[in-house]
């Protein structure tokens, strides 16, 4: 009887939790598509209901925002970004894994320490160097800093870990040079691992907001997230619009991880079976 | 065909010596097995002649030319893993003309080459498909297939039927050595079981502690072992191992004196033997037979019948086990007392250290 209690109360602990976590999660997106159907006034009212302003709200957005130019920063930004640190973080990770040397642990713990230090404390040397090197308000300011990202190493040689060794000895009887059995041999066989680190890195890099804040100062050159960004911070910011931008702003993440979600989870669990 | 040659090499990674200087030749067309318990240098060594890892020092001479410091591809051998190291993500026709397409051969004699691999192990139905479709066998067949292909001097096998179960161990065994004759190949072959050394090679090489204890046929190792180690490891159920020591004999023959088998006395032939001197009697299973004249008080411990034949472990107080091999032991049952017999000069002698007397 009592343990039949105990775990009743248990489940409606359990599930009552879940469900609360749930409600969080789930309820900004809720408000971000119904907010897109009001007009600000009934959003600030905290109206929950669909509204009639869909319409409204997407033509002045279209009006308000360059979206195609928008979107091709974005996504000019996110794609140099994302192919860069997967090529050279896989390189690093491979490295790391693959060659014995007696510094490699110490660097490599040397790197994993980098990630403790916050990026708020390296804004400024950044902006300094990309100021020095003429690269303020362009996009290879935004993307030159994400691509070495030491937890994409750190993820890769985790990864790596899990790669035959048998099939790089192999691929050397067979007569390939190491950057051959790279491209030939791991990548192929490590494309869950890639799958997986492409969505990281596609994410971070579409949402990245701080950074390409301070280098980017041009109108033209601005991602989404600066523009929707301004829209909010406006003397009379427009929600109605804003939740428009937003829902657009998360079309691309959210059709790269369906697209992808198979190979993500297999990336996750490990890419060699 | 091709012959290899190693000369005083070694291995060392930092200060410690895996490979302490071992010397071989192998000639053409040979089937020589390294064998050996884990750990003992034998997969290194192979790994070395691959070109998979460096030599420290020493030399190795493929058909004359040093090849120390030559690229693994261009060793003219090919290799054969114990984890089969398939491509995943390629078929199997593209796994085995991988190598070829690499270096430069037109497409026609690749297909040719595949096709003639494929026909030589029956993978003609398996060419299309991935690795991960295939069973263990068929991905083995593959990994051979792949090193036939390329036309190799010398094949290297490292423990490729490790990871196979015993019925297909065997198939692949005989496959292997069917091959082994169809193409007159040179082969170096890694195992760990003394049963595919004994069964596959022409000549084994007995390693222990990155050193060669004995190379020989098969049959030379198991009737003439050079030392105790050698003797153990090859023959199953192994030999057996009994504490003794050197007396005169009373009319001169000199004999082993067994402390833990109640004494018993065995009449031994040696060109030197010592009075006092510890000594180690070996005598392998099958030994035991009811017309010996030497004899052991023993009472059954276990028994193991295999219909044709049956395995007693049996002992003398509490003294080591001694396994016999006898066609009749159907009647025989635990706790049995025997007097097991042998004939004295089936026993071999090993002095203190290991070393065979002769």
């Amino acid at each position: 009887m009592n343990t039949s209690v105990t775990r009743n109360a248990s489940a409606v602990f359990t599930y009552g939790f879940l469900g609360l976590m749930a409600f969080l999660s789930v309820f900004p997106f809720i408000w971000m598509v119904l907010g897109a159907t009001n007009s600000s006034i009934d959003i600030i009212k905290g109206n929950l209901l669909p509204g009639e302003a869909l319409a409204t709200n997407v033509g002045n957005f279209f009006t308000l925002v360059n979206v195609p130019l928008v979107f091709w920063n974005s996504a000019k930004v996110t794609i140099l970004a994302t192919v860069l640190t997967l090529a050279v973080s896989s390189l690093a990770g491979y490295g790391f894994e693959m060659f014995r040397s007696r510094q490699r642990e110490r660097v490599y713990r040397v790197m994993l320490l980098t990630l403790m230090i916050p990026f708020a404390a390296l804004m400024i040397p950044l902006f300094i160097m990309m100021g020095k090197s003429g690269l303020i308000n362009t996009h290879l300011a935004v993307v030159l800093p994400s691509i070495g990202s030491a937890f994409v190493i750190f993820y890769f040689r985790q990864s790596t870990k899990a790669f035959p060794s048998e099939l790089r000895d192999a691929a050397k009887v067979d007569g390939l040079k190491e950057w051959q059995i790279f491209l030939f041999i791991y990548v192929p066989v490590m494309r869950s691992t890639y799958a997986a680190a492409f969505i990281i890195v596609f994410m971070t890099a579409w949402n990245n907001y701080l950074w390409p804040l301070i280098v980017l100062q041009s109108n033209e050159t601005k991602t989404i997230t600066l523009v929707i960004s301004s829209l909010a911070s406006a003397y009379y910011p427009d929600y109605g619009v804003v939740m428009v931008g937003t829902i657009l702003a998360t079309l691309p993440t959210l059709a790269v991880f369906f697209f992808m979600q198979r190979q993500f989870v297999q990336g996750m669990l490990g890419s060699v079976k | 065909m091709s012959e290899l040659q190693l000369s005083d090499v070694r291995k060392s990674y930092g200060g410690l010596e895996v490979i302490k200087g071992v010397d071989l030749d192998i000639k053409s067309g040979e089937f020589v097995v390294f064998v050996g318990p884990s750990g003992c240098g034998k997969s290194t060594l192979l790994r070395m002649i691959a070109g998979l890892e460096e030599i420290t020092s020493g030399d190795l001479t493929i058909d004359d030319i040093r090849m120390n410091d030559v690229d693994p591809s261009k060793r003219g051998i090919a290799m054969v893993f114990q984890s089969y190291a398939l491509y995943p993500h390629m078929t199997v026709r593209e796994n085995m003309g991988f190598a070829l397409r690499f270096a430069g051969v037109p497409k026609a004699e690749i297909e040719k080459r595949v096709n003639e691999a494929a026909s030589i192990l029956e993978l003609g139905p398996l060419l299309d498909r991935k690795p991960k479709q295939l069973s263990g066998g068929q991905r083995q067949r593959v990994a051979i297939g792949r090193a036939i292909v390329r036309h190799p001097k010398i094949f290297l096998f490292d423990e490729p039927l490790s990871n196979l179960d015993a019925e297909l161990r065997v198939h692949m065994r005989i496959e292997i050595a069917r091959l082994h004759k169809q193409l007159s190949a040179t082969i170096v072959y890694v195992t760990h079981d003394q049963v595919e050394a004994m069964t596959l090679a022409d000549k084994i090489v007995v390693m222990r502690g990155g050193v060669v204890e004995q190379v020989g046929s098969p049959l030379e190792l198991y009737d003439d072992p050079a030392n105790l180690f050698v003797a153990g490891f090859i023959g199953s159920p192994k030999m057996n191992f009994l504490r003794g020591v050197i007396e005169p004999g009373d009319g001169g023959e000199p004999h082993a004196r067994l402390p833990d088998y109640g004494d018993a006395k065995i009449p031994i032939k040696l060109k030197q033997a010592v009075p006092g001197a510890e000594v180690t009697i070996g005598i392998r299973p099958e030994h035991f037979n009811e017309s010996g004249s030497a004899i052991l008080d023993l009472t059954i411990d276990m028994l193991e019948h295999l219909g044709g034949e049956t395995f007693a472990y049996a002992r003398h107080g509490k003294g080591e086990l001694v396994v016999i091999e006898t066609k009749n032991g159907r009647g025989l049952k635990s706790g049995d007392r025997v007097a097991a017999r042998f004939d004295p000069a089936c026993a071999l002698i090993f002095d203190a250290s290991g070393k065979r007397l002769r």
